[in-house]
């Protein structure tokens, strides 16, 4: 039984967790950084802590403190939200030695499933096809021959973490040993673990993901699949679902493997399977994303289940509840990233106060945000501001609504890369379906934008 | 993959270029790091670069402070009702000053002195566990603790003034608070 939960999380996923703690009749405690003091989970939670200053180290990041705030505030249960310790095996295991559920896979899964590159082999071996790669990175000149043998253009990948951080396209051996530091450094300091691998690089790529959901019983569903292949610098943020670039019956296939492949695995809870789709529709497995990501309102307005209920009940030991001929895939969605960050100059996070906001509204249109009007963006973390999410019975009108939606965002005070979608609402390549990872990194974002006006 | 090398594994040239930068550190970096301690009436200095950091603090006994305090914070008595500034600004060295000992860490609160002790600025006056391990709570000033707020056993987040210190009259000559 799980009846108060300590939210160690920050932002929109910390105001995400907070809603489904309320619709399960769950009490919420928002465990926040000094820096957080007047963010929109601190203020609607039912008690918040303050557990650190805005260093996330010292806060989001630290275990002792976070633990510490689930008992004083008496919770018996932990959601990690994601990034931060939300994929850390050791803090689930602390959490369940301290007395309390952690909503997510329980440790021991979670350490099985804790090396990118181990489970590439592990899920390899239950029938998934995966891209070559290398194991762990040693120094720099066993690296240099590891990615030799891969063969360049590699991608270096830190493997403890996901979002794009310390991930780098490199294209010969200089390139690798000029960054191999900067992604060490920058995992160490997203992740607190700084090591790296290399995976080939598909040049033209798509991102396809597949959601699953496995109980403590073994039985596995999957929530078909979403399209994240719109990114810059490897940072997702535009997705939709279903993929423009499969058939129905790829798109079955693909799934029904996925969850095949985890649920033989041992895996547990809700996660996401991260593939690359070649130019030919084959697609290589690449990693699974073990805790609930930023994109999952996209499945959730498809199959009208929510997924963030249904890890917490999962967590909390109750079977799944739903089986696979119970989850539809209805019409179309497609979320955008609102970032506070400046498209025209190289995607520079801005901070500062948010004079004015206005979420736009209407039928089929979400909008999760954690900031309101007069609200100060803190420097310290991520830019994500909010997630704008609109369906529509087919592509085409889930774009309309879309720009509809666009159209009545405003966000005043702090630059945002709204500018950027409405671009992408407009470009062909989009329209049409046809867009590979690198649509925005090949021009750059601002010529794109360029292009766009004068379109 | 036996014979791959593992990242703990460390080549020769990097070791030397430890030993490098270790003596770099102990000729140039930790001096300025002193003069800096004693000019900036810090209790600690610690810089992060690459893989290592250092951390200098002052010897006990000093003008320590665990961590700095916040006089941009009100000081709030438990009946909600604010300090005067006054008594905090040195402009009025006649006055004794107040200021606020705050948690440095969230966890469950020991009290160790009880109100009406004499402390010195970095005394303990109280520890906050943190899973097992107490943390102490120091006095920000020279004074005598006029209040705790929290119970034994009640739970404290991390800036949470958790006891008021009044000040010694400062001497006349207006010594700024070190």
């Amino acid at each position: 039984m799980v009846s108060r939960i300590l939210i160690a999380n920050r932002g929109e996923i910390a105001l995400r967790v907070l809603r489904a703690c309320r619709t399960l009749g769950i009490e919420a405690v928002v465990a926040y950084s000094e820096a957080d003091r007047a963010s929109l989970p601190a203020l609607l939670a039912d008690e918040a802590i303050c557990i650190g200053p805005a260093d996330a180290k010292r806060s989001y990041l630290s275990a002792p403190a976070i633990i510490s705030a689930a008992l004083v505030t008496g919770c018996d249960a932990v959601h990690p939200g994601y990034g931060f310790l939300s994929e850390d095996d050791a803090f689930a295991d602390a959490v369940r030695a301290h007395g309390l559920t952690f909503i997510g896979p329980s440790s021991h899964v979670l350490e099985r499933f804790a090396s990118k590159e181990e489970v590439r082999r592990l899920l390899a071996a239950h029938g998934l096809p995966t891209i070559p790669g290398s194991g762990l990175l040693g120094d720099e000149a066993q690296a240099l021959e590891e990615a030799e043998r891969v063969g360049y253009p590699v991608l270096i990948k830190p493997s403890a973490g996901g979002g794009g951080k310390g991930m780098r396209m490199v294209r010969s051996a200089r390139e690798l040993a000029a960054v191999l530091p900067i992604c060490r450094s920058e995992a160490r300091a997203a992740f607190g673990d700084d090591s790296l691998y290399l995976e080939r690089w598909l040049e033209e790529n798509r991102h396809v993901e597949v959601q699953v959901a496995v109980d403590r019983y073994g039985h596995g569903v999957h929530l078909w699949e979403r399209d994240c292949s719109i990114q810059r610098r490897h940072q997702k943020i535009l997705e939709e679902s279903p993929s423009p670039a499969m058939s129905p019956a790829g798109r079955r296939e693909l799934a029904e493997r996925a969850v095949k492949a985890v649920v033989a695995a041992g895996y547990e809870n809700v996660g996401t399977l991260e593939f690359l789709v070649d130019a030919d529709g084959n697609a290589y497995f690449i990693e699974i994303n073990c805790r609930i990501q930023v994109e999952h309102p996209v499945t959730e307005m498809l199959t009208g289940i929510d997924l963030v209920a249904t890890q917490i009940r999962i967590a909390a030991g109750e079977p799944l509840g739903f089986a696979q001929e119970d989850v539809p895939q209805e019409g179309h969605a497609i979320e955008f990233r609102i970032n506070a960050e400046d498209p025209e100059h190289d995607f520079r996070p801005g901070a500062g106060t948010i004079e004015r906001l206005n979420a736009p509204g209407g039928p089929f249109v979400r909008f999760d945000s954690h900031a309101y009007t007069g609200y100060d963006v803190p420097p310290f973390y991520d830019s994500l501001l909010g997630k704008l999410i609109v369906w529509g019975p087919t592509r085409e009108a889930a774009i309309a609504r879309g720009k509809a939606a666009l159209s009545e965002l405003v966000v005043e005070g702090v630059t945002t890369n709204v500018a950027i979608h409405q671009a992408l609402l407009t470009s062909e390549p989009f329209l049409q379906g046809k867009f590979t990872t690198n649509l925005l990194d090949r021009v750059g974002a601002a010529a794109f934008l360029t292009a766009a006006e004068r379109a | 993959m036996p014979d791959q090398p593992r990242p703990g594994d460390r080549s020769a040239d990097q070791r030397a270029a430890d030993h490098a930068g270790i003596a770099r550190l102990a000729d140039a970096l930790v001096p300025a790091l002193i003069a800096r301690l004693g000019s900036a009436s810090l209790g600690e200095v610690e810089i992060h670069e690459g893989d290592w950091h250092l951390r200098v603090r002052r010897a006990a006994g000093g003008p320590r402070r665990e961590r700095p305090h916040r006089p941009a914070l009100p000081i709030v008595s438990p009946s909600g009702a604010s300090a005067p500034a006054a008594a905090a600004s040195p402009a009025d060295p006649g006055d004794p000053r107040r200021e606020a000992a705050v948690s440095p860490a969230v966890g469950m609160f020991k009290p160790s002195l009880p109100a009406g002790s004499r402390v010195r600025a970095g005394d303990r006056i109280a520890a906050v566990d943190l899973l097992g391990i107490a943390i102490d709570v120091v006095a920000p000033i020279d004074g005598t603790v006029v209040e705790v707020y929290p119970q034994a056993g009640d739970g404290v987040e991390y800036g949470e003034e958790v006891a008021l210190i009044e000040g010694d009259r400062a001497p006349a000559d207006g010594a700024r608070e070190g």
